[in-house]
Parts: C-alpha cells; sequence; structure tokens
C-alpha cells in the first residue's frame, strides 16, 4: 500500500513539474568517436606488423585484395562499410558450393601456383602465408584448401615416391583431381595405430583390396569426402600373407570427374556441424576395393608384385613413426591459424571497448570507456600480450618446420604438440572472452568473435587432441630426462640445458623492477619446469616400482604431466618472445614488446596454481605479482589500438562494432 | 605569366545564402594546381567548415577543363619547394576526404592527377560528356598520388589497376559506371543543375543527391569501353605482379582484337618500370588502408620519388613529356625484371632526415559516418 501511495506521488510530481521540458530533454545522442582519433601510435605499426607476420608480406596482402574485390566472398556494406564474411545463413549444401566456387576464383588468380611443385623453404613460407590469409577470411575455405594440400598433396610428397609425385602433384595444384585424407575412423580418432579399415594383397592381378570390416571401421570427418573429393589417401593394416604389417597409405579414387561415386565405395555426410559447415565432412565405406599395387605410398615400405613385404625400418614402431613424421605441417599450421583467429577477437573487442561506453563515475559526467575500466583491461589486456607471445612461437615453430633436418624432426614434433595446443586453447579462451567483451553485439554472426568460436573449436581436437598432445609432451621430457640420467650426460635439445645448471632462486622481495627482467621471468618459468619434471619423473618410477606397468604409471600421474606439459610450453613460449625482442633495437617498439612480454609471463605465474602449489613462489612473491599486473594492462591500455592496428587484418575482415556501429545499426542502413 | 596572377584570382569566389561556388581560374594552364591555389583552397574549406552558413561547397573549372593536375612542372623546379607542395595539397585531400558538408564538383571538362585529388575524395561528382579523367602519372615517372590509392582501390574489381597503371582515359559514362562520378549530367543542363544547388539550404547529403537526380541521366558507354571487358580487366590486373599482370594481357591479346587491350599494353611498356610497380603496390596497399594512411604512405613516397635514390625517372619524365617535350623519356632503370623487390621497398620506407618529415595531416573530429569510414 505504501509502495502504491508512494508510486503515485512520483507520477504526480512527474506531471505537475512546472519546467517539465527541461526534464524531457534528452541527453545528445551518442555519436561514434573513430578510436583512430583519440588514441596515439607511439610505434610504427607496420614494424609491428613485419615482426609479427614474419614473412611475405606483400603476397598476403595480395591475396587480401583478391578476397576484399571479388562478389563471390559476400561483400555486405553496413553503414558506410563493406565488410566480407561467408553467409553463415545459407544452408550446409550452399556454404560447401561457395567454399569450391571460392577456391575456384583463387585458383585461377594463381594464388596456389608453386604449392606443391616448388621447392625449398622459402616456397613453403609464402604457402602459410597465403593459407594463414584464407583462414581470416574463413576456417573453412582454409580447411577445405589445407586439406587438400597439406594432407592429400602432403601424404604423397612425404609417403610418396617419385612416381607419384610425377602422377599426382601437378594436378593436384592444378585441382584435375580433389583430394582427401581418410585417416579417422568412427572407433579411432587420436590412436591412429588402432584404425580397422584393412588391406590386404592380390599378386595375381597386382591389385591391393581395401575392406571396411564393421562399422566402426568407418572413415569418419573426411573433409571434402561427402561432395567433391574424387581421391583419397586411405590409411589401413596392411596385412600380407596374414602378418598384419601395420598402418599404411594408399591412394584410392572414389569419385569419377563426373562427381559420381565409384563402384564398391559407399559414401555419407557427417551432417550439420557446430562451425565449418563450409567443409563437406563425410564417411566412407570401402568394399572389396581394388586398386593398382602402385597406389600404396611407398617412401617407407613397398610390397614387391609378387606380394613379398619390403622395409628398410625393421621395427614396427619405428616404421610407424617414420610414417606419422610428416604430419607434423598440420600441427604448424593450426598453432600459426589459431593466433589470427585471436587476432581478430582481439582487434574487435578492443576496438569496440575503445569506442563504447557505459556508466558514468561522476554525476552527469559522460560515460566511462570501456577500456578505461582497470577490470576491462585485466579481461583483454592479458590476451593481447599473450597473443604477441602466441605470434613469437608461431613464427618460430613455422621457420623451424621449414628449415627441419632429420635431426630436428623430434624437437619439432614435440614443440609442435606443445605450441598447438597451448595457442588453440588461448584462442578459444581468448574468443570466448572477446565475445562476452562485446556485450550483446558478440552475439550477432557479422560481428564475428562468437560466431568463431564455434569455428575454431574443433582446433582443440583435430590433429591430436589436445590433452593427448600435452601428455605426448610430458612424456618426450620424460624420455629425455631419463636418457641423460642413464648416459650420465648433461640434458641436451627442447631447451632443457637449464636443468644443468644450479637451480634459481627467486628473491623473496620481488620488486617492479624485478618482475620485469627476462631474468626473474625465465628463472621462474625455468623453475617451475625443472621441479614438475623431477616430480614427475619421481612418481612415474615410484608407480613402476609398486609394480605398474610404464604406461599405466604414466596414466596415474596425469596430474604432473599436464602441469608440466604447460610449464614446458610456456618457458618455450617466453624464449620465443625474448629471442624476437633481441631483434629489435632499443626505441619505442622494444618498449612496448618489452611490457607486452612482461605481461604475458606475469599472467602466467598468476594464472597457474602450480607457482603457489609447489611454493615457487611465496605468497607475498605472489600479490606482488598481481599488483604488478595490474599496472601493466594500465600502461599497455595507452598502446592498445596501435598494438591491434599492427595485426594487419584489414577493416573488411573485421566485424561492424570494431567501426562505426552507430552508423552501422541505423534505420538509413535498414532500408 | 600566371603567378603574377593574385590569389584570389586564381580561386574565384562566389556565394549565395547558403552555397559557396569556387571556380578554379587558370584556363591556359588548364587550372592547373599552382601552390597558390591550393594554399587558397585550404583556406577558405578550413573557414567553410566552422561557417555555419556554409551548408554546400561547389567546385568547378573555368574553361575546358574542370582541372589538369598539380603543377608539376612548377614542382621539378625546387625540389624542397616540391616536398612542400606535395605536403599542402595532400593535407587539402586529406580534408576533402573527411568533410563535414558536402562537396559538388562539376567535372565538364579535363580531371587529372591533381584535379582528380581536389574532387573525387568529395562526396558528389558531376561527370558529362565533356569529361574526360585519366591517372597519367606512371607516363611521368611519378605514381598515382592524391591519395588515389584510396580511391582507385575501392572502384569495382581491379579496374583501378586498370586506370592507375595504364593512365587510360575515361569519359563521363565510364566515370558513373565506375563510380568515379556519382552522377552524369549533361553539359547544356549545367546551368540549371547549379541553379537549382544554389538554392539549397541544407547538408543533407540526401536532399542534395535528390537535385542533382533531377538532372542526372543514366548514360550509355560507348561500345569499345573497356569497361564491358571488367571480366578481362579482373582476370589480368588482379595478378601479383606488374610482369604478370603484362603477360597476361598478352596472352589476352592473342585471343582477342579489342583496341583497348593493345592501348593497355602500349601504355604499360611506355609508363617507367619503377612506377608502375610502386604504383601497383600503393593501390594494393591503399585497399586494406584508409585514407589518411594512404596519404601518409604516399606522402613517403612522393619524398622518396623527389630524392631519386633508387631511380630519378620522374625528373625524367618531366623533362620528356613537360620541358623538352620530346616524349621519349629514358628510365632507369629501364625494364620491369630490373625493379626488385628491395628497391621497391624503399620507396615505402620512412626516411630519416629531416627535410623528409612524415606529413602531419590535421586531427579531425566530430565527423559525419561517411567521413569516418574513410579514416
Amino acid at each position: 500500500m505504501d509502495r502504491a501511495i508512494h508510486r503515485t506521488i512520483i507520477i504526480k510530481n512527474h506531471l505537475l513539474q512546472p519546467n517539465s521540458d527541461q526534464i524531457l530533454t534528452t541527453n545528445a545522442c551518442l555519436s561514434y568517436s573513430p578510436p583512430e582519433l583519440n588514441e596515439v601510435y607511439d610505434f610504427d605499426l607496420k614494424e609491428m606488423r613485419k615482426l609479427l607476420d614474419g614473412h611475405n608480406l606483400q603476397e598476403q596482402d595480395w591475396l587480401f585484395n583478391l578476397m576484399v574485390q571479388s562478389k563471390l566472398f559476400n561483400p555486405r556494406k553496413r553503414g558506410e562499410k563493406v565488410y566480407v564474411a561467408p553467409d553463415y545463413n545459407q544452408t550446409m549444401e550452399q556454404q560447401r558450393e561457395m567454399t569450391m566456387k571460392r577456391i575456384s576464383y583463387l585458383l585461377e588468380r594463381g594464388v596456389f601456383e608453386g604449392w606443391l611443385t616448388a621447392k625449398g623453404a622459402e616456397a613453403e613460407l609464402r604457402k602459410l602465408a597465403l593459407l594463414e590469409v584464407t583462414g581470416i577470411f574463413d576456417h573453412s575455405l582454409a580447411i577445405k584448401i589445407g586439406v587438400h594440400f597439406f594432407l592429400w598433396g602432403g601424404a604423397i610428397q612425404f609417403f610418396g615416391t617419385q612416381r607419384h609425385h610425377e602422377k599426382w602433384l601437378r594436378d593436384t595444384e592444378n585441382y584435375v583431381v580433389l583430394g582427401c585424407f581418410a585417416m579417422t575412423e568412427l572407433g579411432h580418432g587420436s590412436n591412429v595405430r588402432g584404425i580397422e579399415t584393412v588391406t590386404t594383397y592380390d599378386a595375381n592381378t597386382g591389385e591391393f583390396i581395401i575392406n571396411t570390416p564393421c562399422e566402426s571401421a568407418q572413415k569418419y570427418w573426411i573433409g571434402g569426402a561427402a561432395n567433391h573429393a574424387t581421391h583419397t589417401i586411405v590409411f589401413s593394416q596392411l596385412e600380407i600373407n596374414g602378418k598384419n604389417q601395420g598402418v599404411h597409405a594408399f591412394i584410392c579414387q572414389i569419385r569419377d570427374a563426373a562427381g559420381n561415386i565409384c563402384p564398391n565405395i559407399r559414401i555419407a555426410d557427417c551432417g550439420h556441424k557446430i562451425g565449418l559447415n563450409g567443409v563437406d565432412n563425410g564417411r566412407i565405406w570401402f568394399d572389396n576395393v581394388r586398386i593398382p599395387r602402385e597406389n600404396l605410398l611407398n617412401s617407407v615400405a613397398d610390397v614387391s608384385p609378387d606380394g613379398q613385404y619390403l622395409s628398410s625400418i625393421k621395427d614396427p614402431d619405428q616404421r610407424f613413426a617414420a610414417f606419422m613424421a610428416p604430419l607434423t605441417s598440420g600441427r604448424v599450421i593450426i598453432a600459426g591459424s589459431s593466433v589470427y583467429k585471436a587476432k581478430i577477437g582481439l582487434a574487435i573487442a578492443i576496438r569496440y571497448s575503445l569506442s563504447r561506453r557505459a556508466f558514468s563515475i561522476t554525476p552527469n559526467g559522460p560515460e566511462v570507456l570501456l577500456l578505461d575500466y582497470p577490470s576491462h583491461q585485466r579481461r583483454l589486456l592479458p590476451l593481447l600480450a599473450k597473443s604477441y607471445a602466441a605470434s613469437c612461437a608461431a613464427n618460430y615453430l613455422k621457420m623451424m618446420y621449414v628449415n627441419r633436418t632429420p635431426q630436428s624432426n623430434k624437437t619439432i614434433h614435440v614443440v609442435s604438440s606443445a605450441f598447438k595446443a597451448i595457442l588453440t586453447w588461448h584462442n578459444m579462451r581468448t574468443l570466448q572472452e572477446c565475445r562476452e567483451a562485446c556485450g550483446g553485439q558478440g552475439l550477432k554472426t557479422e560481428n564475428r568473435v562468437g560466431h568463431l568460436k564455434g569455428e575454431f573449436d574443433v582446433q582443440l581436437t583435430f590433429e591430436g587432441d589436445n590433452n593427448v598432445l600435452m601428455q605426448q609432451v610430458s612424456k618426450a621430457l620424460l624420455a629425455e630426462y631419463l636418457a641423460a640420467q642413464k648416459r650420465n650426460r648433461p640434458l641436451q635439445g627442447l631447451g632443457l640445458e637449464h636443468m644443468n645448471k644450479p637451480c634459481p632462486v627467486i628473491p623473496s622481495q620481488l620488486t617492479s623492477s624485478i618482475l620485469r627482467t627476462t631474468q626473474f621471468q625465465m628463472d621462474a618459468f625455468c623453475l617451475r619446469e625443472r621441479d614438475l619434471l623431477s616430480r614427475f619423473v619421481m612418481k612415474v618410477s615410484q608407480h613402476q616400482a609398486e609394480g605398474q606397468s610404464k604406461d599405466y604409471a604414466l596414466m596415474l600421474s596425469y596430474q604432473l604431466a599436464e602441469d608440466l606439459g604447460r610449464a614446458f610450453s610456456d618457458r618455450a613460449m617466453l624464449q620465443t618472445f625474448i629471442d624476437t625482442e633481441a631483434t629489435i633495437s632499443s626505441g619505442s617498439l622494444k618498449n612496448v614488446l618489452g611490457l607486452l612480454r612482461s605481461l604475458y609471463a606475469l599472467t602466467c605465474l598468476e594464472e597457474d596454481a602450480a607457482f603457489l602449489r609447489y611454493g615457487y613462489l611465496s605468497t607475498d612473491n605472489a600479490s606482488a605479482v598481481r599488483n604488478e599486473v595490474q599496472k601493466l594492462c594500465s600502461e599497455i591500455r595507452p598502446h592498445a589500438l596501435a598494438l591491434v592496428s599492427s595485426f594487419g587484418i584489414p577493416d573488411a575482415f573485421l566485424g561492424p562494432i570494431a567501426f562505426d556501429w552507430i552508423d552501422a545499426n541505423a534505420w538509413s542502413s535498414v532500408q | 605569366m600566371a603567378s603574377a596572377q593574385s590569389q584570389e584570382d586564381q580561386v574565384l569566389e562566389e556565394e549565395t545564402s547558403f552555397v559557396r561556388i569556387l571556380t578554379l581560374n587558370r584556363p591556359r594552364q588548364l587550372n592547373a594546381l599552382s601552390a597558390q591555389m591550393i594554399s587558397r583552397l585550404l583556406e577558405l574549406f578550413q573557414r567553410y567548415e566552422t561557417d555555419s552558413n556554409v551548408k554546400l561547397l561547389i567546385l568547378k573549372g573555368k574553361g575546358r577543363a574542370f582541372c589538369a593536375g598539380g603543377d608539376v612542372a612548377a614542382v621539378v623546379r625546387g625540389i624542397n619547394e616540391g616536398a612542400k607542395f606535395f605536403s599542402k595539397e595532400f593535407i587539402l585531400n586529406y580534408l576533402m576526404a573527411t568533410y563535414t558538408k558536402p562537396q559538388v564538383s562539376i567535372l565538364n571538362g579535363i580531371v587529372m592527377g591533381g584535379g582528380a585529388g581536389v574532387s573525387i575524395h568529395g562526396r558528389f561528382r558531376v561527370a558529362t560528356e565533356n569529361s574526360v579523367f585519366a591517372m597519367p602519372e606512371t607516363a611521368l615517372g611519378l605514381f598515382p598520388d592524391i591519395g588515389a590509392s584510396y580511391f582507385l582501390s575501392r572502384l569495382p574489381g581491379f579496374f583501378g589497376e586498370y586506370v592507375g597503371l595504364t593512365g587510360a582515359r575515361l569519359d563521363g559514362a565510364e566515370m558513373r559506371a565506375c563510380g568515379l562520378a556519382t552522377h552524369f549530367v549533361p553539359s547544356s543542363r549545367l546551368a540549371l543543375l547549379e541553379e537549382a544547388l544554389y538554392k539549397v539550404n541544407s547538408s543533407d547529403p540526401a536532399v542534395i543527391s535528390a537535385v542533382i537526380d533531377k538532372f542526372s541521366l543514366e548514360p550509355y558507354l560507348k561500345d569499345h569501353s573497356a569497361y564491358h571487358w571488367m571480366d578481362v580487366i579482373d582476370k589480368c590486373f588482379s595478378r601479383r605482379t606488374v610482369e604478370e599482370i603484362l603477360s597476361a594481357l598478352e596472352s589476352e591479346s592473342t585471343n582477342r582484337a579489342d583496341a583497348w587491350i593493345s592501348d593497355a599494353i602500349q601504355s604499360l611498356k611506355k609508363a617507367s618500370p619503377t612506377s608502375l610497380k610502386i604504383s601497383l603496390r600503393s593501390i594494393r596497399e591503399g585497399r586494406l588502408q584508409g585514407v589518411g594512411q594512404c596519404l601518409i604512405r604516399e606522402y613517403r613516397m612522393v619524398c622518396h620519388v623527389m630524392m631519386g635514390e633508387v631511380s630519378k625517372d620522374f625528373f625524367e619524365g618531366c623533362r620528356a613529356i613537360l620541358l623538352d617535350k620530346d616524349k621519349n623519356p629514358k628510365w632507369k632503370p629501364s625494364k620491369l625484371e630490373l625493379v626488385n623487390d628491395n628497391m621497391v621497398d624503399q620507396y615505402f620506407s620512412k626516411i630519416n632526415d629531416d627535410r623528409w618529415e612524415d606529413i602531419k595531416l590535421p586531427a579531425r573530429s566530430n565527423l559525419p559516418a561517411t567521413a569516418i569510414a574513410k579514416l
């Protein structure tokens, strides 16, 4: 009752208010002020982009140009600006056809020239740089291209020999054949050695016979299989004279040039997915499919015409490892592409936070810019710093990959596993945070950040589940440690040399200047890694002493394995950041990189519970770190626009909320 | 002598209650922009922006040209003067591109180089049957500057590369078709159009557009217009390098005998190889940049051209085309393949020399959405 009276009085006052005009005057309409007008650029953006992209910038810009200028890339005008992105409102089938049309256009323009026929590190870098740009437009486009060139084409390059190269590489480059890559089955993903597809040899006809013996052996998730691919690589157990020789790869035609499915092949669709609907993932069954003997990719092992199994590598474990080694390219690509996706998210969310205001903190004062809230800085800027670290890491990995030697294979395997996992997790976390930081606008597909989560979630799974990869990293570190111990030699390689030195000591009083030194940061990271590695070694041997098998002991030690995997990855990544920083001569660019490196390192210290759990940092240390993170955020805040502008992602590839979102949503643009 | 003409005379100013009409007035020089004209235009544009009585600006040229470009011959006479000239001109271009009030340019004649710079950045461009548009810089050892890397790169497909590299001449209908002009009005109706515009009392682009629409028509493209072959233009001019563009054109020309293709090939072969390469890079970068970034970059490029450390083609071009008029420039490097990526890179690098400081564009605020989108 009181409440009703109270409200009546308020309404009465409103109505009787003498100066009701004044009260009802509206605030001046919000107007969009481009962040460029208010923010300063303290360093040369072009230099920074060069540092981040590393190579083939002109080539990348050319491809951006090709996409922006073609109707095929679905340009849409929002307000005064034009954006390109696929029309995700199309049906799955339409999206797939658009992906193919875009590929044809790029093919005709010469984008893929030399992707399989040119040799050398330079050609590989060009290919990687261009692929990254296709992914900035659309993940489906990049994946469809990636499957064709890197999986199908890569399998022929690496598993095949001259006869395969001559027959297939040029035709693949020109899309005369469309390839796919049938490894995963319904019943087996990460565990490739367990696949159930079986191939036997018929010496009478000189043919292999491929079979899908049970439903769990159907090939699953095969990109390109559902609609377009004419050929596939088939991974299968090879049985010769009743003896299983392990997993081998074969070339098999699945469609004719007119697109009809070949006899004895059955293909079904994987259906609609949470993202990547522009890729036609399919399932394949083989019913006594006969292929010529020459279709065995025979770089590691061969079968003679009369049916003898021949391999220079006698140990099946080693044979399998030799087989899988070239597949590293997938992880290198995923690690690199996930950094670009995080960059898109950050460029959008940070640009928005520099133009969107909410709440005023003084009566009648202007509302506060989102990025001027320290809490908002804390949400986005550490992710920005880590994306810079991730760029350095991805470049390092890429360079190591294109300059690979037989000696570096192990390092590439371990580092690519580590970075693939860490960088893709970072990407998903970043996209989620950016989505939330954009509020409701983050939910609109045209604003990209939210939608990208669905598109890129798969990165956590394909080319090795992240958790499995991290366990492999720890397992590899364990092996290194034990081998060094056994031979009584210092550790060498994988950046583990620090373990041969005395244990670093963390000062009890951490001042701001100590916290910002590479010395302290590296010490803290090394301390964590060496301690976790010795704990992991101890734990595993303890379990083994209790009579468990080595594999079971590893399984039981998963907690330390996870912590160690992260510790290794973080340390390796920090090292790449420090190395990159060292290439820059002193000046404003170097200064801002220093801030970013410190923010990256200290955020790791703040967020990984291992530092407190195992006492690498005291609780006093930990609070000093936390304070410094906040300080660093406020020091990086003025550079935020310059830092996202340096990503070099053209405006058209960001969303309307990254620019004049008022104009983009105006009534005039509805009509 | 033109320089004897006072600043006021070179740009005539008329006014109605809400409209200002500026006429470029050096008809004997085809209204080529002198330093005085640029200063005068800058001063007037700045004044009108804060004058609430001014709602609309009209810019036109006296005689048979709208404006044939910057007064390049004068520029070459003094190098440091030259940098100053370009710097003022680019600031004027930037001001026009981000102007808060609509500018209507009446392009009833020649529009080249700097003439495009003072018109295309504005909101409305009216072409007529007398319009002749070209960006002929590559034939002069320069590159399309005045913010051309911004607007050329935004033409449909790869038409901008075609126009910017070959220096092809476009007529009014082609200008309208590709979007360089927003309207086409027959010259016989220009007097009526101007009369109607004088009465405008609004800065609303929709209102002004509606006024011009009343006098506009959709012109027919001539049969042999290159614009009919946009697919071929796209296919050739989207190639990554100048060499590839040229060879794509040559292989097209074996299949078809269209005049525009052989003209384009001829133009590319006659142009400065260095100019072609930096122009292509400039347009490609410009497509991904705002107008301010484009002008800053182009200014750096202009400084490198004037410094002549990689090539002195600009001076040679001016000698051959403007001074000696032998039309036979000796380019150095003389061939496309002699201009390598490092040489091209140099034109885009920052110059650490006080005499060639980066251009400082004026800070702009309270811009309309049309101008914000260009930033």
